[in-house]
């Protein structure tokens, strides 16, 4: 009897400790933190989490779905929200950022955030907090500003926030203008640029030092010069850049620009557009100024440079050769705070390689997905 | 006293111990029945083997067949006996603990092998490394991974930071609200 007994008992505990071993386990709400300052000027209203923990080979995978219900507790409208992500783990060392432009969420209203991320760790699950969420920064309808700013998310939002307002602007006046028929067709133009450029993208491996061996597989290194796209209107204009290419690898870009205005500036980012032999195949990659206290007085010259090295693969995963560069200014920030982007006439240009802002792809989406007359009511709210 | 070992009893039966040895037993058999006893033995044995050894006709068939009705009346014997019992191959393999052994090794099995089955977590390079990955971008290296990701997004544009950021953008299909993610190596 006793053995019966050890029976029933033994062998569903083995196999069911077996299942739970080999497959997913739910996470509870602990697992991920969000932390909104004492006077923050949104408050969480509610968290749902769908977060579980799966065993891969030595390692956990721990898939993190958690939605935030936030309330505009502020008298301005909310235009934008950056939320820092940091893994809790010390040694992962993971830091990522979730930002929300465009939004339009009056006083009072809530929003719904979702933090979908996955951390990979060679140890086992622990209990408590796995990632910790942080408000960054908020930006409201007037450009005014919230946040510890750690992630530079006023910079951030404020251009993307401006960025959002010249293509509404621009949409509202080819209304205005042309009427349903033209913005209908400026619409289908935007989305069909989109569908053209997400055709062939290249992949790209961003390695935050230089390589530590010199690969033997590669052609020896050589400069290669930037092509730039100068701006009229832009207050600072690329001058002379060049990166070491070595076949699929770009490292160490560096440009000097001179700042054309009558401002001191404090900031610069370049477009740096690398594509391949054939030039169907490109990436976008940005070329911020790295000193921290960068500082370029009305017509003096500066250096934008990057200690980094960009590995291209093809979308078959396969090495692909650096063949051009393309820069140009994209981004400048003024000793003021004041940020200048570029606007669409400049952009023109750059339009096969450059994607449209992200406003124009909401935009654009909302056309295709509700119609003609629920874009234009999007547009009349702002 | 200390008697010689079998071997050496047998091997003295036989007559084929050297000349030292012999003297040897032959005083220790004088003084031991025990011992002697054990030669008479090893020599009685010895002499019924030159016996079988000259057996003339041997009638093969014969004691075929003899033996093969003794393999059958023993069959027929063995299940009178077992009338009583259940059949043999009914009973279980396994029972009580080593069932409960068994299956454990089975599970230590299997899981053994899906830990080993499983590709080991992204080792891209010796520094860290962001990346797109399906569905998403990640910072990783050293068997860690920071992934977000921007799964059942359509439409997604990827932009790489040259100080060692990529970031994924997409209007998220849940909440039609423009999403950017980025992920940062330092």
């Amino acid at each position: 009897m006793r053995s019966n007994g050890f029976n029933r008992l033994a062998i569903p505990m083995l196999v069911g400790a077996g299942v739970v071993f080999a497959q997913t386990a739910p996470l509870p709400d602990r697992s991920v933190n969000i932390n909104l300052p004492n006077d923050s000027p949104v408050s969480l209203v509610s968290m749902a989490n769908q977060s579980s923990a799966t065993p891969r080979g030595a390692a956990t995978v721990l898939d993190l779905h958690i939605g935030f219900t936030l309330r505009n507790d502020r008298s301005n409208r909310i235009h934008g929200v950056m939320l820092r992500v940091v893994s809790q783990e010390a040694t992962l060392g993971g830091k990522g950022s979730v930002t929300y432009p465009s939004l339009n969420v009056g006083p009072g209203e809530t929003f719904l955030v979702r933090i979908d991320m996955q951390l990979v760790r060679p140890t086992q699950v622990s209990d408590g907090h796995m990632a910790q969420v942080d408000l960054d920064g908020v930006i409201y309808q007037d450009l005014s500003f919230y946040g510890p700013d750690r992630l530079h998310s006023k910079r951030y939002l404020t251009a993307c926030e401006l960025e959002a307002q010249r293509d509404r602007e621009y949409f509202k006046k080819v209304l205005a203008q042309g009427g349903k028929a033209a913005l209908s067709k400026e619409m289908l133009q935007s989305a069909s640029r989109q569908q053209q450029k997400d055709g062939a993208p290249l992949n790209v491996r961003v390695v935050r030092s230089g390589p530590v061996v010199t690969n033997a597989a590669l052609p020896p290194e050589h400069p290669e010069q930037f092509a730039f796209v100068r701006f009229p209107d832009a207050p600072v204009d690329p001058i002379e850049g060049s990166a070491q290419i070595s076949g699929n690898e770009a490292r160490t870009p560096r440009i000097d620009v001179m700042n054309k205005s009558g401002k001191p500036v404090k900031y610069v980012e370049l477009g740096w557009v690398l594509s391949d032999a054939s030039g169907k195949q490109s990436i976008a990659a940005s070329l911020p100024s790295a000193e921290r206290d960068l500082y370029i007085a009305p017509g003096k010259k500066a250096s934008v440079l990057q200690e980094t090295t960009l590995r291209l693969f093809s979308g078959n995963g396969q090495p692909a050769n650096v063949q051009k560069m393309t820069g140009y200014v994209s981004q400048v920030e003024f000793t003021d705070g004041k940020i200048w982007v570029p606007n669409r006439q400049n952009l023109e240009n750059l339009r096969q390689v450059v994607a449209p802002s992200m406003e124009e792809q909401r935009l654009s989406q909302m056309y295709v997905n509700k119609g003609l007359d629920a874009l234009i009511e999007e547009l009349k709210k702002f | 006293m200390k008697h010689p070992n079998q071997s050496t009893l047998a091997l003295f039966a036989g007559g084929d111990l050297g000349y030292f040895a012999r003297w040897k037993t032959e005083r220790h058999l004088a003084n031991c029945d025990l011992c002697g006893a054990e030669v008479a033995s090893f020599e009685a044995i010895r002499e019924i083997s030159t016996d079988l050894a000259e057996v003339p006709e041997v009638s093969w068939s014969g004691l075929e067949a003899e033996m093969k009705a003794n393999i059958r009346l023993g069959l027929v014997a063995g299940e009178c006996v077992r009338m009583a019992d259940a059949p043999l191959r009914e009973r279980r393999l396994f029972t009580g603990f080593r069932a409960a052994v068994a299956l454990a090794s089975i599970v230590t099995l299997v899981v053994t092998g899906v830990v080993l089955q499983t590709p080991a977590p992204l080792m891209a390079d010796d520094h860290m490394v962001v990346q797109g990955i399906d569905n998403g971008i990640e910072v990783g290296g050293r068997g860690s991974a920071f992934r977000l990701m921007n799964t059942g997004a359509t439409n997604v544009t990827f932009s790489v930071g040259a100080q060692g950021s990529m970031g994924a953008r997409y209007v998220d299909p849940k909440t039609g609200y423009i999403t950017i993610n980025n992920v940062y190596a330092e």
